[in-house]
């Protein structure tokens, strides 16, 4: 995994559009502590803008009325938290043992060279972003591939290329 | 007492408190199970595992001791091969990213993993790829500088701040090799006891920028005393050190642990009086503002004293138990008036809930016991007819303006006996230095009427005579301390069965009875 805790301010305050105001009034009566509303709340942060802004997680920390550094905690342990713009495609793959153990490497760096990115960044296009993330649970089929939370299982290289040509 | 339970270690029968989880349990007699995450003022956490030991009775093979409580005939085992093979285990995980900066680090000498290392690991690093690097040298603010790459992520510090002061700065953001301490940005560390997750760390991953790089932790000399920052009297450390050709000096305050008064914290303002002791020192003796010797400023004392007609003796708040009986004796002998005016010493709403108090002296609570006067009617009253005015310790520039000191000063003689640097030192006729809590044994009552004592922690090169023995050189009844003592004991109800000689370490409770006073 990298490094998440760089957030990006963008220096416009953040609030929920009446739309997820009206889902997190609807959502927090379900739980029986107000904390309960980080996950939910920070789903309809990103829902509203793409991604998760640091003033994105200061908002929910004081609409929930916990302390920031959990929020922050929790957007930086789930990789499904965008911290930053995703390219069109957001490509993860999984880096924990099974699809380490089955190559997981080979195909991080083949995504490397072909998109000209890092895990972590974005292509120039904004077309690709790419990220190395834990286990995705599924294990069994590994290693695996996520393209915008669609699975792809048992990869390699050529299932890749075959991939990425779809992929405009 | 608490209740005593007997368990078998290692095969062996001990007597252990009940109640207790087997660290502290154990630990109390004597025997060490390691932690790293586990501290009593936080509470089982559960996450370092270093902990882990066998009990024999079928529950699962190993379980942390920290969340594990002792009870009557448990078996419990802390040296089989398998748990000193874990314990090695997790040893090695721990250093896997550690950078191992020893040399330049300030926990060195007082640090978790090199003790843990050198009883539980020993062994080479079978690393071969670069460690995974994290920030250094963070600046979370309130004086704390934080290295991630040192942290071993016990989350003691988080816990400090969401239990203890319930600020929550910081969290551990990420997982797995990248998880990490920090906090959320514009929002730093801010509050009045951050210096504490400084102690709390097992590690050197945080460090006091007030103290980084000072001193290496062996070459200090730790010693008991309380902190006179307010009138809670936390109970400290003052870690010192006089190195060759140069004079004693502390380097910084740490808190000791007693249950009845600080517990395991104290404040970060207090934690910094260090400072005072020694750079605010008031160190030459002055008479008419021209420096002298101490020996000369004492017969100066001792002339105006038996010249004046009528003495005021003002007496500092922060004033030892013993000093403020010598000093109130003095007083009847000679028809003088004693009183304790320091209105100024009190920031009104400065306090908290948690230790913080308004009132910045340590000693206030004795005035009541000994029934001296704060009030400030009784000070304007007894100036009236003043030609001397003999402040110990008490820095009358913080309760009046220079007006007043001005007006006072028409009439009568101020003389100055203190320790600091402080603004009537530097306006009075006469001024003499005397030796300052750290470097001299008395007696405090705290807020709450705990009485406790504290001892010559700092032994200058050229010390400072202290406060009872200028008390004995104007003609004082006692000879030294013990006499003041014997004296207080048989006078004073209270105190007529408390053994003032041997005052345990936690303080005695004065019941609310025998102390009648508040605050002024
Ligand atoms: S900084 Fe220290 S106290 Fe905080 S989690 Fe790391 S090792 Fe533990
Ligand atoms: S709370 Fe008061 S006595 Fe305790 S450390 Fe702070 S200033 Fe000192
Ligand atoms: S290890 Fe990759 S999905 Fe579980
Ligand atoms: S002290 Fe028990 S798990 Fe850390």
């Amino acid at each position: 995994m990298s490094d998440r805790s760089q957030l990006i301010e963008t220096g416009v305050p953040f609030t929920f559009d009446a739309q997820r105001d009206a889902e997190f009034e609807r959502l927090v009566k379900r739980y029986p502590t107000r904390e309960s509303m980080i996950l939910p709340a920070l789903w309809l942060a990103q829902e509203q803008e793409g991604w998760i802004s640091a003033e994105a997680i200061g908002y929910i920390a004081d609409r929930i009325g916990t302390f920031a550094s959990q929020v922050f905690e929790v957007a930086t342990f789930y990789t499904m938290y965008n911290l930053h713009p995703m390219g069109k495609f957001h490509i993860c793959v999984c880096r924990t043992l099974s699809c380490y153990l089955l190559g997981k490497q080979e195909i991080v760096d083949y995504l490397k060279r072909e998109l000209g990115i890092k895990p972590g960044e974005v292509s120039k296009d904004g077309q690709f972003s790419l990220e190395e993330v834990e286990c995705l649970g599924h294990c069994g089929t590994a290693p695996v591939v996520q393209v915008n939370g669609e699975f792809y299982e048992n990869m390699n290289v050529d299932k890749l290329k075959e991939l990425l040509a779809t992929l405009k | 007492m608490a209740e005593k339970v007997k368990l078998f270690v290692n095969g062996q029968d001990v007597e252990v408190e009940s109640g207790k989880n087997l660290i502290d349990a154990i630990g109390a007699v004597g025997i060490e199970i390691p932690h790293l995450c586990y501290h009593p003022a936080l509470g089982a956490d559960g996450n370092c595992r270093m902990c882990l030991v066998g009990i024999e009775d079928g529950r699962p093979p190993l379980v942390p001791a920290c969340k594990t409580m002792a009870v009557e005939g448990m078996k419990v085992q802390l040296d089989t091969d398998k748990i000193k093979k874990i314990q090695r285990d997790i040893m090695e995980l721990e250093l896997i990213n550690h950078p191992i900066d020893c040399p330049i680090c300030d926990q060195a000498g007082e640090c978790k993993l090199q003790d843990y290392y050198m009883e539980y690991d020993g062994q080479k690093s079978r690393m071969t790829v670069p460690p995974v690097a994290k920030a250094k040298h963070m600046d979370f603010g309130a004086g704390v500088v934080h290295d991630q790459e040192r942290c071993v992520l016990c989350a003691r510090c988080v816990r400090f701040t969401r239990l203890i002061t319930k600020t929550g700065e910081l969290g551990i953001v990420n997982r797995t090799d990248s998880a990490r301490v920090t906090t959320f940005p514009g929002r730093p560390l801010a509050n009045r006891y951050a210096l504490n997750v400084v102690d709390l760390c097992p590690v050197g991953a945080m460090t006091s920028k007030d103290f980084r790089f000072k001193q290496r932790a062996w070459f200090l000399a730790k010693s008991e005393s309380l902190c006179h920052g307010c009138s809670k009297g936390c109970n400290i450390y003052i870690d010192h050190n006089k190195e060759k050709y140069k004079d004693d000096i502390i380097y910084r305050f740490r808190p000791r642990l007693n249950q009845q008064v600080n517990g395991y914290f104290i404040c970060d303002e207090g934690r910094m009086t260090y400072k005072l002791e020694n750079d605010n020192r008031l160190n030459v003796a002055q008479v008419a503002g021209k420096e002298t010797s101490v020996n000369e400023a004492v017969e100066n004392v001792r002339r105006v004293f038996s010249q004046a007609k009528k003495i005021v003796m003002l007496i500092s708040p922060n004033c030892s138990l013993e000093q403020m009986q010598a000093v109130k004796k003095l007083a009847t002998a000679n028809n003088a008036v004693v009183s304790g005016y320091s209105d100024g010493y009190i920031k009104t709403g400065d306090g908290d809930l948690f230790l913080i108090q308004d009132d910045k002296s340590a000693n206030r609570a004795a005035f009541g016991l000994l029934g001296l006067d704060s009030s400030k009617a009784g000070f304007e009253s007894a100036l009236v007819e003043a030609d001397l005015v003999i402040s110990f310790q008490n820095d009358l520039c913080r309760s009046l303006d220079d007006a007043d000191i001005a007006k006072i000063q028409d009439k009568a003689k101020i003389v100055y006996i203190g320790s600091y640097k402080d603004g009537l030192g530097e306006i009075a006729a006469i001024t003499l230095p005397v030796a300052a809590y750290s470097e001299d044994t008395g007696i405090i009552i705290n807020a709450d009427n705990i009485l406790q004592q504290y001892d010559v922690a700092v032994r200058k090169n050229d010390p400072a005579i202290d406060l009872l023995q200028i008390v004995t050189l104007l003609g004082g009844e006692f000879k030294n301390r013990e006499e003041v003592l014997t004296d207080l004991s048989a006078t004073i109800a209270a105190l007529n069965n408390i053994d003032l000689k041997h005052i345990p370490s936690e303080g005695i409770a004065l019941t609310d009875k025998e102390v009648s006073n508040v605050a002024a």
